[in-house]
């Protein structure tokens, strides 16, 4: 059973904020709870097995041209940068 | 679009009749998002290749909605957001291409759940699209615009993206036929990303046969994703009448038992019967990792969500939000408050189930139920040609309804989200009307059986004759 303030700090680390605190989490609260029913599906020994995707169905690491500058489509930018909230 | 090819009428005639369709109708059912305004001029150019003689593709002008998530160069495309309230699509998606190399014409954008993270479409930010068989009641979601649009004559078909039943639901709630592909046999470049490794576009029309058209317009490799699979250019309409005698179909135990509603399971006994009077044989089968579904589907799908939505920090998409004052935690959280609910606590979510210390309770053993749920259906196909359910074990319920219960949503999905999660075909063909609300029958296929699974679809089409939608 997960805890309310679990559900808080990892709202915080998803870079979230949120008006109505306990709507939220009394709802996913209820999400996750739901998700217990996992426990019952007797799948602890399987293993998961990975496709391997070989490097030739990528397609080729190149520069493909492209007319619109899409920079210029940003909020923030001013000409010659985009302008950011601060780091520190 | 005959008509338009004979020269019966003009491909501008009949993009005008649709959009004065949309303006008669869509005040009420709020399928649009946007029109396009320059439908009628892109069907005068279109008139202008057929009588000046020039090639002109497979579509003649066909006017098609597209889910606000595709992207369409230069227009709008907010996936119901209002956190890409104003984004201008700089590029076409792959589907885009296709239909426009074959002249389609795009009559709008539809409305869906915000990111596509919904079954009702009561989660966009611009308001709900109402049933046009009822408008107290939900058109399904997340395509329900989509699905509107098609079932209220404002188009002809419609692309919308299948993440969990997307495609579906809303096929099955609004009386239309609704196609999920096989994982990877469309493109999904150019569709915002909500959870990659399960969804796909696809096709939403009135007919079988319509639904066959829209997928050998748009199926196909394509180098800009690298999940496609090559499908040697099948053509699916190519023997679509070829029937299902002598096919072995499996009635899935698991999505007809407790919750469904005695209507849904009245129509499912009911296709059945005209599936065996078709001539194939039917019997109960089980999928004992269904009852786990959808607890796996939406752990791996918050979990993907998560890490996509990562990217709306303001900075490279988003509003008018001025980042002086802000330190830069703070303005992407602050910024974030324009996700809507349902967006919001996916968000959560997604980071909760595959964080440290929870990965192995929860995202592993989700990762563990779909490649079990895999093998279990992949040996069901060894001995049956079909799979069989209805689409949405519930009618259609009113707006509103069931928006405060997460979990009672949830399990709306049970029938739809096996075909997302183990990567194989799934189409709903409407088959009934109860109360004034349609039902839909599910039928699955082996990977790659695209082609047969449109043969079945259109053969329990064939039996049935369903009354106009009462618009």
């Amino acid at each position: 059973m997960v805890n309310e303030q679990e559900i808080e700090i990892v709202a915080k680390l998803m870079k979230i904020e949120i008006d109505d605190h306990k709507e939220y989490i009394d709802k996913v609260h209820a999400m996750i709870d739901y998700f217990d029913i996992l426990d019952n599906a007797g799948v602890q020994d399987e293993e998961i097995s990975m496709k391997d995707i070989p490097l030739s169905n990528l397609r080729e690491d190149k520069h493909i041209p492209y007319e619109d500058k899409l920079i210029e489509r940003l909020n923030n930018y001013k000409g010659t940068y985009v302008r950011a909230p601060k780091m520190i | 679009m005959q008509e338009v090819q004979n020269g019966n009428i003009s491909a501008e005639d009949y993009v005008s009749k649709t959009i004065e369709q949309i303006n008669n109708v869509d005040e009420n059912l709020h399928a649009f998002l946007q029109i396009n305004s320059e439908a009628i001029d892109n069907a005068r150019q279109i008139d202008k290749k057929i009588k000046s003689g020039k090639n002109v593709g497979a579509c003649f002008g066909m006017p098609i909605s597209i889910k606000d998530n595709i992207c369409i160069k230069d227009s709008k495309t907010t996936c119901a957001s209002n956190m890409l309230e104003n984004f201008i699509a700089p590029y076409d998606a792959t589907v885009i291409s296709k239909l426009k190399q074959q002249d389609a014409i795009f009559v709008g954008k539809t409305n869906l759940d915000e990111f596509a993270m919904g079954l009702t479409t009561e989660f966009s930010a611009f308001g709900p699209s109402r049933n046009p068989w009822n408008l107290d009641y939900v058109p399904g979601g997340s395509s329900g615009g989509s699905a509107v649009s098609v079932s209220a004559f404002e188009c002809l078909a419609s692309l919308g993206s299948d993440t969990g039943g997307s495609v579906r639901n809303p096929a099955s709630f609004c009386g239309v036929v609704g196609f999920k592909p096989t994982y990877g046999l469309i493109s999904r470049f150019g569709l915002i990303s909500y959870a990659n490794s399960i969804e796909q576009i696809g096709p939403i029309a009135r007919t079988v046969k319509d639904t066959a058209f829209i997928l050998n317009m748009i199926a196909g490799l394509d180098p800009n994703d690298n999940t496609t699979i090559d499908n040697s250019n099948q053509d699916y309409l190519l023997g679509i009448d070829s029937g299902i005698e002598g096919k072995k179909i499996g009635i899935i135990k698991e999505m007809i038992g407790e919750g469904i509603d005695s209507a849904v399971m009245s129509a499912t006994k009911n296709a059945i019967s005209k599936f065996q009077g078709l001539g194939a044989v039917c019997e109960e089968v089980s999928l004992d990792m269904v009852k786990y579904s959808v607890a796996a589907y939406y752990t791996i799908t918050a979990t993907e969500a998560g890490s996509n939505l990562a990217r709306y920090d303001n900075l490279r998409y988003g509003y008018d939000f001025p980042v002086e004052g802000y330190e830069f935690n703070s303005y992407i959280s602050k910024a974030r408050r324009k996700f809507g609910p349902e967006v919001t606590r996916r968000m959560i979510l997604g980071g909760f189930v595959p964080s440290s210390g929870h990965a192995g309770k929860y995202f592993l053993k989700a990762l563990k139920v779909k490649q079990k749920l895999t093998q279990e259906i992949d040996q069901l196909f060894k001995k049956y040609d079909f799979l069989i359910a209805p689409t949405v074990p519930v009618l259609p319920f009113k707006i509103g309804e069931k928006i405060d219960d997460p979990v009672a949503l949830f399990l709306v999905d049970i029938n739809t989200v096996t075909a997302n999660l183990t990567g194989k075909p799934a189409i709903s063909v409407p088959f009934e009307i109860s109360n004034g609300l349609p039902i839909g029958i599910q039928i699955f296929a082996n990977s790659n059986d695209d082609k047969s699974l449109l043969q079945a679809a259109r053969a329990l089409e064939s039996t049935v004759k369903l009354p106009e939608v009462p618009i």
